[in-house]
């Protein structure tokens, strides 16, 4: 017993040196440069995918990219922490002000479009809604998914958390200023809510459209169904376009600059439709 | 008391005891059980040859030829697959349109789950980012796509007033009758001749970095993360955290600013590590500015401030249980304070502040809250001794957690999230395991 103990021992301190010398020998692939990316958990998934892209490309330069919600972007460009926030709507005139009394200039780079695709479980009969019918659903006026069309069964309505762009503009397309009712549950990323409906039968949420798959369903709004061309052109009533924010123009040149105009070049518009969001123009026609 | 009824609530009482520390094993097995069992699943399972393809095309591993030859073969037993699909295809451009519009896009749905199985067909890239070039990589994965195709998920309403009842009918229903009918028994008995499965040890997953957000590759930059980060905070905790013990214990004496200074401690051993997590970002980064960004400093400080109390508590109370005799022995031979504290009290208390140290070691590692705003990032490089100053770093707790719920593909990669719990747990487990046998050997040599 007292062997094995010893022996164990010496294991553990034995993986702690090698982890140790491990670190110190990753030591020397010294990074030149960095960007920081922070914000939006919907604008997260492109910004990774650039990321990666990008940082193969350019072995020198480390990217790193959270994703916390459009709010903790938008705080993150005004206290100066990060180089890109990640955004899925526009900067609030409180943030902005705040941002240009640091002296610091947001600018906005429109990334990908984006339709926000209301979701239920597979299970649930109901294929398409129209945006009052979603915005009573929220309000508390409809409460149960058999006054449109369902079964008996209580509504469980998600919603994004109130730091989320995604939230933002939810409220000001679908809300029309009225107000969420307080049954209604939040979760902090696209993911949770795509996760929730999963396996929730009678929950309805809301996603950019990246995050719909297969295990969820999308709902057609007033006829139309969240899809590429259906949002590029304006039919589908919840779009909107997600942003990079930038403090000033990055300097020609520099890999800021090239990374915040991938989205630009004909690669980048690839990446963001491989991913599920709408490229910003018709590149391929 | 009678002598039997002390007798019978001794026996309650040790059976109790016992029944607890069952109960805990019980529940610490049935924890850990799915833990090590899933998490094993990221270094050991059955690799596709797309997963040997990848491996070379994204690290340079492996045969070439061999890998070829292999790509080859399975190439050759695909071949059937893609000949029906082409010619199906061509049938649809030259089908009326009533064909078309029954077919089209069960055709398409059908071509896109095959490519998820497969990956793009022939010389076809597949895209830019590795997920879309490469079909399976695992073979669990393979199998659950290859269900997918056999089988179409449906849902039965035909009762309104429930939800629908899911159902699977085959996909070969839907092509009844056309020239797509013999591809799904092809795809059902060749399957494991298009991707050849063999067992598969990936022990680099340790050491590999993410590929493509996570889809391959493995977990160095968040394992070398956590392990800056816990160090980091033991660096800056330890020594506050034996200085303050000392004070306390051997100076301070009891005064009553003394102890209000131990229930601040105390109550600070209390806070939500959350709280300390936006302290972090507000003081160490927004106010201080130690790092430009969230960097491995910051959050070290801010997890070296979560684990003080503890380590100052703890270390106190080893201190303070050093007999008193020790002290009086080493004064009356005429050593100073300072001396009989570094050389007598110091060492006797040692395997009491150890301890403190490896637990504290094993929370700090552990943690989440205080990370998120001060560290840590989902995706990132592994850092080098000097970036810890100013870059943020990916760590265990926060991509397990990214992972589960945040990741837009989070089903896909079940299998890395497990792989991090379980590294987690295991660098917790050894950790302690640390604690316990240092403890034991200072102990032993104390005794003499």
């Amino acid at each position: 017993m007292k062997s094995l103990l010893k022996s164990l021992f010496r294991f553990s301190f034995l993986m702690t040196a090698l982890a140790m010398s491990a670190a110190i020998m990753a030591g020397p692939a010294i990074t030149a440069e960095t960007i920081v990316i922070d914000g939006s958990t919907t604008v997260g998934p492109i910004a990774k995918a650039f990321a990666e892209y990008y940082m193969s490309l350019h072995k020198d330069v480390n990217i790193t990219v959270s994703e916390s919600g459009s709010g903790n972007g938008a705080k993150s460009i005004v206290n100066g922490t990060c180089d890109i926030a990640d955004m899925s709507r526009f900067m609030k005139p409180t943030e902005f002000a705040a941002a240009v009394e640091k002296g610091r200039m947001p600018v906005a780079h429109v990334v990908a479009v984006d339709g926000i695709a209301m979701i239920v479980n597979p299970a649930n009969p109901v294929k398409a809604l129209t945006v009052e019918q979603v915005r009573g659903i929220y309000t508390g006026a409809i409460r149960n998914w058999k006054e449109i069309g369902g079964p008996d069964v209580a509504i469980v309505r998600i919603s994004r958390d109130t730091n989320s762009g995604t939230y933002e503009t939810f409220e000001s397309l679908v809300m029309n200023k009225e107000k969420i009712h307080e049954g209604v549950e939040y979760v902090g990323s696209n993911g949770a809510i795509r996760q929730r409906v999963q396996s929730t039968p009678a929950a309805i949420g809301y996603v950019g459209l990246g995050f719909v798959d297969r295990s969820v369903k999308a709902l057609d709004i007033n006829g139309v169904m969240p899809e590429r061309n259906t949002v590029a052109s304006g039919k589908y009533p919840i779009a909107r376009p997600l942003f990079m924010f930038t403090n000033g123009y990055p300097e020609l040149g520099s890999h800021l600059h090239a990374f915040v105009t991938l989205y630009l070049t004909e690669r980048g518009q690839e990446i963001v439709e491989e991913i599920g969001f709408i490229p910003v123009t018709n590149y391929r026609k | 008391m009678e002598v039997g009824t002390r007798r019978i609530m001794d026996k309650s009482f040790s059976s109790v005891g016992i029944f607890a520390i069952v109960l805990m094993a019980v529940s610490l097995v049935i924890l850990l059980q799915p833990v090590i069992m899933r998490g094993i699943g990221a270094f050991a399972f059955r690799g596709t040859v797309e997963f040997r393809e990848m491996m070379l095309h994204q690290f340079g591993r492996g045969d070439e030829d061999k890998i070829l030859i292999e790509t080859e073969a399975a190439e050759a037993a695909r071949r059937p697959v893609y000949e029906l699909v082409e010619a199906f295809e061509i049938e649809l451009q030259e089908a009326d349109s009533e064909f078309r519009s029954k077919y089209r896009s069960q055709f398409r749905e059908l071509k896109g789950r095959i490519e998820d199985l497969l990956g793009p067909a022939g010389a076809d890239p597949g895209g830019i980012l590795p997920r879309k070039r490469y079909g399976q990589t695992r073979w669990d994965r393979a199998e659950k796509k290859l269900h997918d195709i056999l089988f179409v998920e449906g849902y039965d309403h035909s009762d309104p007033s429930r939800m629908g009842v899911r159902i699977f009918t085959p996909r070969v229903d839907d092509f009844r009758g056309t020239s797509l009918e013999p591809l799904f028994g092809i795809l059902e008995r060749d399957a494991e001749k298009m991707l050849k499965p063999k067992p598969t040890l990936y022990w680099r997953f340790f050491f590999d970095e993410s590929i493509d957000s996570h889809f391959f590759g493995g977990i160095w930059p968040e394992m070398l993360g956590t392990f800056y980060l816990s160090l980091g905070a033991m660096l800056f905790a330890i020594p506050f955290g034996i200085i303050t013990a000392i004070y306390l214990a051997e100076y301070s004496g009891t005064g009553r600013f003394v102890s209000l200074l131990r229930t601040c401690i105390s109550s600070l051993a209390g806070v939500p590590s959350i709280v300390f997590g936006l302290f972090g970002l507000a003081f160490f980064i927004n106010t201080v500015h130690v790092s430009d960004s969230k960097s491995v400093l910051a959050g070290s400080l801010t997890l070296a401030l979560l684990i003080l109390p503890t380590i100052i508590r703890a270390s106190e109370e080893a201190i303070l249980a050093v007999p008193g005799g020790y002290k009086e022995a080493s004064m009356s031979v005429g050593a100073s304070k300072w001396r009989t504290i570094t050389t007598v009290i110091l060492p006797a208390a040692m395997p009491g502040i150890l301890t403190s140290m490896i637990i504290s070691l094993g929370r700090a590692a552990g943690e989440t809250a205080p990370i998120i705003f001060t560290a840590a990032v989902s995706v990132g490089k592994p850092l080098g001794l000097m970036q810890v100053f100013n870059q943020p770093t990916p760590a265990l707790p926060w991509n397990i957690y990214n992972l589960a719920t945040e990741h837009e593909a989070v089903d896909e990669i079940r299998h890395v999230q497990y792989g991090m719990v379980f590294t987690l747990v295991l660098m917790v487990l050894m950790l302690n395991l640390a604690a316990i046998l240092i403890r034991a050997r200072i102990t032993k040599r104390l005794r003499g």
